[in-house]
């Protein structure tokens, strides 16, 4: 059986959504930046997969090299604030960050 | 023309960051190295804005470049506002950072490596170019929100940015790969040849996370969570690079991608494509923006509400074009330009106004301190003047250009240009409470009385931003001239 590019696109909104709903419900700094991570791996699967069936160059697989490397700085910047964060308020739960209020 | 010379801008900041890094090394005066950045960004600017006025035909430019930066006039004009903003903050920064001792080097590093992404982010013409430039930028912004590292309200308010943003970054991408997924092309013009035959579906998608990716980066409401605290938490030099800068960038290449990908019909049409979304955004941007500055104590906060509201006006420009056309965008252009220089006016004066241990923040701060020091003051009134579109400053063309070509757009944008000037009035009380609190009103008993610094670098950004903000009020002539000609160019 042949699986067509619906069945991933599909498979990439799921985890899309997955990630998003867990950025958007965990209040752990840590969590949220897992998450993000799930959501840009759900990006590398429509590039990868449509790469397939768009043959004619490899767009596709090099954007997800790309996002790759990227998401890897991502992670540097985000665990150094979130250690910073930690320093101060010996907590990674982002509603204790709440000195910034009105 | 010479090939290296349409990237020039982009090298020259490249290898000047790299050669600052060395500098940093071995220098033992780290102010010059605020000195170094200005005149690298500088320098990246004038190349562009040079080439701009010349009217210098980039039509040869090689598909190696152009495949992924536009060499367009839209593009070194937008190049000028980027590097201009980066210059006159790396200026800030210098004064800022030595009175506050805070001097350390990878500052003026970070500030010329994102000002670097801003031009790429600018400048691009495919999702590859837009992502690897947007995070350019991004990353080195929350280092520099989180600079001051001791502090808990800056690292609070990088981690919130960072979360935030990293958040829209993801949203962003997602959508260039249901775009890709749609027409099988990454680059603007390539998906908006395909568009034809593409699941409209898809393409809505793509369209509504490509704009709320964006919502985020240019702070418009209901995005807009993060910017109050990224702005209070910075140190003032960095909220001022983040207000002009990176929103200039993000808007350069918003703009870019809604009028040559999406600049199909379908996409275009008041029924099912990006006007009513965006006209909604611009809207609520407007009247939430201007009222919450209102109540605020912060004046750095209170600029972070009005670079909120700003960012609604920008919007109508941008809304209003897809009727009137090049003549709304060169008002856009036109918008960022004058709000850069307003807005590094308004910042530098507030960090001229203070010294070490005694940062003005609030409005409590300033109490009595235009009666006390009134040259100063004088920056800060200028600017606001200039925010609140009083004439005969820049500001005031800006926002009559944008909201005339919303009016002449008609039906319901008109609706939006009246909507812009009742939220301008709301804008000018909160501008001009930052006046009496300076002039009108005494310190408290035995409150510590705000006193200026001394620093070049701040009074020199200052001069060149006045000179600008009046000049362009007075003689908008050339620049609006180049202006229109890019923005004419763009829409093709």
């Amino acid at each position: 059986m042949e699986i067509g590019l619906g069945a991933y696109l599909g498979l990439a909104m799921v985890l899309f959504g997955i990630g998003a709903s867990g950025f958007l419900m965990r209040r752990n700094a840590l969590i949220q930046l897992m998450s993000i991570e799930v959501m840009l791996n759900a990006v590398n699967i429509v590039f990868v997969a449509v790469n397939r069936f768009h043959p004619a160059d490899h767009v596709g697989q090099i954007f997800s090299f790309f996002v790759i490397a990227i998401a890897a700085a991502e992670a540097a910047v985000g665990l150094a604030l979130v250690i910073a964060l930690f320093r101060i308020k010996k907590t990674v739960e982002s509603d204790n960050a709440d000195t910034l209020r009105h | 023309m010479n090939d290296w010379l349409f990237v020039a801008p982009l090298l020259i900041l490249g290898l000047g960051s790299i050669l600052m890094m060395l500098v940093d090394a071995f220098a033992k005066e780290k102010s010059e190295l605020a000195i170094l950045s200005s005149i690298t960004m500088g320098v990246a600017g004038m190349i562009s804005a040079s080439a701009l006025l010349s009217g210098a035909e980039a039509a040869d430019a090689p598909e190696m470049v152009t495949r992924f930066l536009a060499v367009d006039p839209a593009a070194l004009f937008f190049d000028v506002v980027i590097c201009f903003g980066g210059a006159l903050s790396a200026l800030l920064a210098g004064g800022y950072l030595r009175e506050h001792g805070l001097e350390r080097g990878e500052f003026y590093v970070l500030l010329t490596l994102t000002t670097l992404g801003a031009v790429v982010l600018g400048r691009s013409t495919d999702m590859l170019s837009l992502f690897v430039g947007l995070e350019t930028m991004s990353l080195g912004v929350y280092a520099m929100v989180a600079f001051r590292r001791g502090s808990s309200t800056a690292i609070e308010g990088a981690v919130k940015y960072f979360l935030l943003g990293s958040f829209a970054a993801a949203i962003l991408l997602f959508g260039s790969a249901l775009m890709y997924a749609a027409t099988g092309s990454t680059s603007f013009t390539g998906i908006a040849a395909a568009m034809g035959d593409a699941d409209p579906k898809l393409v809505l998608i793509g369209l509504l996370l490509i704009i709320a990716g964006f919502g985020f980066k240019v702070s418009a409401v209901p995005f807009h969570m993060w910017t109050p605290d990224a702005y209070e938490g910075a140190i003032t030099p960095a909220t001022a690079f983040m207000s002009v800068a990176v929103k200039s960038a993000a808007f350069a290449v918003f703009v870019r991608i809604l009028f040559v990908t999406f600049g199909d019909e379908l996409s275009m049409s008041l029924a099912s494509g990006w006007p009513p979304v965006l006209a909604g955004l611009a809207a609520l941007t407007m009247v939430y923006g201007n009222i919450a500055a209102v109540g605020q104590e912060n004046v750095k906060r209170m600029l972070a509400y009005s670079s909120i509201a700003h960012a609604g006006y920008i919007l109508v420009g941008i809304v209003a074009a897809f009727r009137v056309g090049s003549e709304a965008v060169s008002a856009v252009l036109f918008y960022l330009l004058a709000y850069t220089f307003s807005n590094i006016l308004a910042f530098g004066s507030l960090i001229l106004l203070g010294s070490r241990g005694r940062e003005a923040v609030s409005f409590n701060d300033l109490r009595g301190v235009g009666r006390r020091h009134p040259m100063a003051a004088l920056p800060f009134i200028l600017g606001t003047l200039s925010l609140m579109g009083f004439p005969p400053t820049a500001g005031f063309l800006a926002k009559y250009y944008v909201f005339s070509a919303a009016v002449q757009a008609g039906g319901s944008m008109i609706l939006l240009a009246i909507l812009g000037m009742l939220t301008s009035a709301i804008g000018a009380f909160y501008y001009l409470r930052v006046t009496v609190f300076m002039f009108m009103r005494d310190p408290e008993p035995g409150q510590v009385k705000a006193i200026p610094m001394k620093s070049g670098y701040v009074v020199g950004a200052l001069a060149i931003s006045s000179l600008f903000v009046l000049g362009l009020g007075v003689m908008p002539g050339d620049v609006l001239e180049a202006a229109s000609r890019a923005a004419s160019l763009l829409l093709g």
